[in-house]
Parts: C-alpha cells; sequence; structure tokens
C-alpha cells in the first residue's frame, strides 16, 4: 500500500502512466479553471480571479514539462543505464496526482472565504467576511491537507525521477534538488508571462 | 522440501568454496578445492531472474509484463545485477 501511494512507478511507468498523466493533467487544469485554483510554478497552489482556461492548461502542463526536461537531460547525462524519454515524461506528468485533489479542493468555499477574511484583516483590501470559526478551522484543516498534497507530489516527483532514471542515493537527491530550484524559478516566471498575455 | 545452496558461511560470512562432489550412481566422491560457478554466487532471486530473462528472449517488456513491474523497474533490476556481476568478475578470488 506505501509503495503504491509513494513509489507508483515500481509497477507503471512508460506509454501508460504518460496517458494517465496526461489526462491528470487536464483534469488538473480544468478543475483549477473552475475552483479558481491556480499552480503559479511547480510547488505553489493559489486561487485566483476567473483566468481564462487556456491559462490553467498551459501553467500545468509548463509545471510538468519544465522539470521532465532537466531531469530528463540529467538521467541522460549521468544514468548508467538506457533511459528512455517516455518513462521520464510519464511518470513526472502521473506524480502531479495529488494536485489534482488539491484544484479540486478548491471548490470548497471556506478557503476563498477565508483568502477575503485574511484579505480584509491583514490587508484592509475588500469587504468585511463574516467567518465563523468552524469555518476558519475548516479553511486551516484544508490548507494543512493541501500542504500535505504538496509534499506528496514531490516524494512522487522523486521516485519517478530515482525509478525512470536509475540513478540513486545522494546523486539522485543533489540531481533533483537542483532540476526542482531551476524549474521552479522558470515557472515563475513563465506563470508571470502567461498572466500578462491575459486581456485585463 | 528445497534445500537452498548455502554461498557464503553462515559462520563468517565468507565466500563459500565446493570441497566435495559426490556420485549418488557409483558413490564416488571428488575432494578438492573449487571456485563456485559465477551465477552460483548469485542469490536463488537473481538467478531466477536471469533464467526469466533468457526464457523470455532477453526482452525487458515481456519480462516486466511476466513480474507485473514497469519497464525501468525492470531495467534497473537488471541494471543492478550486470552491476553486481561485474563486481564478482573483478573481484581476486
Amino acid at each position: 500500500m506505501m509503495t503504491f501511494l509513494f513509489n507508483p512507478f515500481r509497477y507503471i511507468a512508460g506509454l501508460r502512466s504518460l496517458l494517465a498523466g496526461i489526462a491528470v493533467l487536464f483534469l488538473t487544469a480544468v478543475a483549477g479553471y473552475f475552483s479558481h485554483t491556480h499552480f503559479p510554478d511547480i510547488l505553489s497552489v493559489k486561487l485566483c480571479p476567473g483566468f481564462p482556461l487556456w491559462y490553467f492548461v498551459l501553467q500545468v502542463f509548463t509545471n510538468w514539462l519544465v522539470i521532465s526536461v532537466l531531469l530528463y537531460v540529467a538521467a541522460l547525462t549521468l544514468s548508467t543505464s538506457s533511459v528512455r524519454a517516455i518513462d521520464v515524461f510519464g511518470t513526472q506528468a502521473l506524480a502531479r496526482f495529488p494536485y489534482l485533489l488539491t484544484a479540486l479542493m478548491g471548490f470548497f468555499g471556506a478557503l476563498r472565504k477565508f483568502g477575503k477574511y485574511i484579505m480584509y484583516v491583514q490587508f484592509h483590501r475588500g469587504e468585511p467576511v463574516d467567518l465563523s470559526s468552524g469555518e476558519a478551522t475548516f479553511a486551516v484543516l484544508l490548507m494543512i491537507i493541501s500542504l500535505l498534497f504538496s509534499i506528496w507530489t514531490i516524494i512522487l516527483m522523486f521516485n519517478a525521477f530515482r525509478v525512470s532514471s536509475n540513478i540513486k542515493g545522494g546523486k539522485a537527491i543533489a540531481l533533483f534538488i537542483v532540476a526542482f530550484v531551476v524549474s521552479m524559478i522558470a515557472t515563475i516566471f513563465l506563470s508571470r508571462y502567461y498572466v500578462s498575455l491575459i486581456p485585463q | 522440501m528445497e534445500r537452498k545452496l548455502p554461498i557464503t558461511c553462515p559462520s563468517c560470512e565468507a565466500k563459500l568454496k565446493v570441497n566435495s562432489l559426490h556420485c549418488e550412481s557409483c558413490s564416488t566422491t571428488i575432494s578438492g578445492m573449487f571456485e563456485l560457478p559465477l551465477l552460483l554466487k548469485l542469490s536463488r532471486k537473481e538467478q531466477d531472474f536471469i533464467l526469466d530473462f533468457v526464457k523470455a528472449s532477453g526482452s525487458l517488456k515481456v519480462m516486466a509484463e511476466k513480474l507485473k513491474l514497469s519497464y525501468p523497474t525492470v531495467r534497473n533490476m537488471l541494471d543492478d545485477l550486470i552491476g553486481k556481476i561485474d563486481k564478482l568478475q573483478n573481484t581476486p578470488q
């Protein structure tokens, strides 16, 4: 059970994981569009105004492709095994499954209400919001779950890289961290660029 | 019960060697000091993997289907095994 949760790539990779992963990414973008939840870099989750659907699709697929390309190049350069692109890209796509659940969590009104409450109380922006203690507790619980989903995603992405590249130990950890940080920076800038393309 | 051929000493964990061979047909016993063949130095699981791999005509895809594992997982198992065989071959007897 633990292996299936944290390293399903022991059992699924290649074309099957690529097709399943692309379906997951597309559903994440659609769910994000309707729940107003976007992913401005490979790790962050934020509530957003009603952006067009193409923005969510582009953002979700960019977050997948940027790190996949970097990890594939790292694997080709440093792995002694014959690495297949379909395994790297397929497993990385499927590793983003928890973000589909995070996008679905955006449908709970409590999170949005809590966000508006914080904006008003801390930054004096927007309208006053009447937030009950139950709603506040539920919103905090959702944020904790969202954080756990992010950690789950990182573990899945690392295991996907480890299995698809056959790079182990400290070398795998170091390469993954470098690729992750570079992807994070690249996707932040790309995301800002995409937002600038949205007509005001 | 199938008996497992021991390849390491249960006392000090050093690699074992063949000391005697016996013919069940005429009860001849040959004594000496023989090296275990390389394949027998591998674990039973690794030997089974090699047998299955040969039976699958060296196809990792067929192996992955048979073991119900993903292709890269099986490829990694094979690469690890190649590494172990290289190490055994390069270890002085």
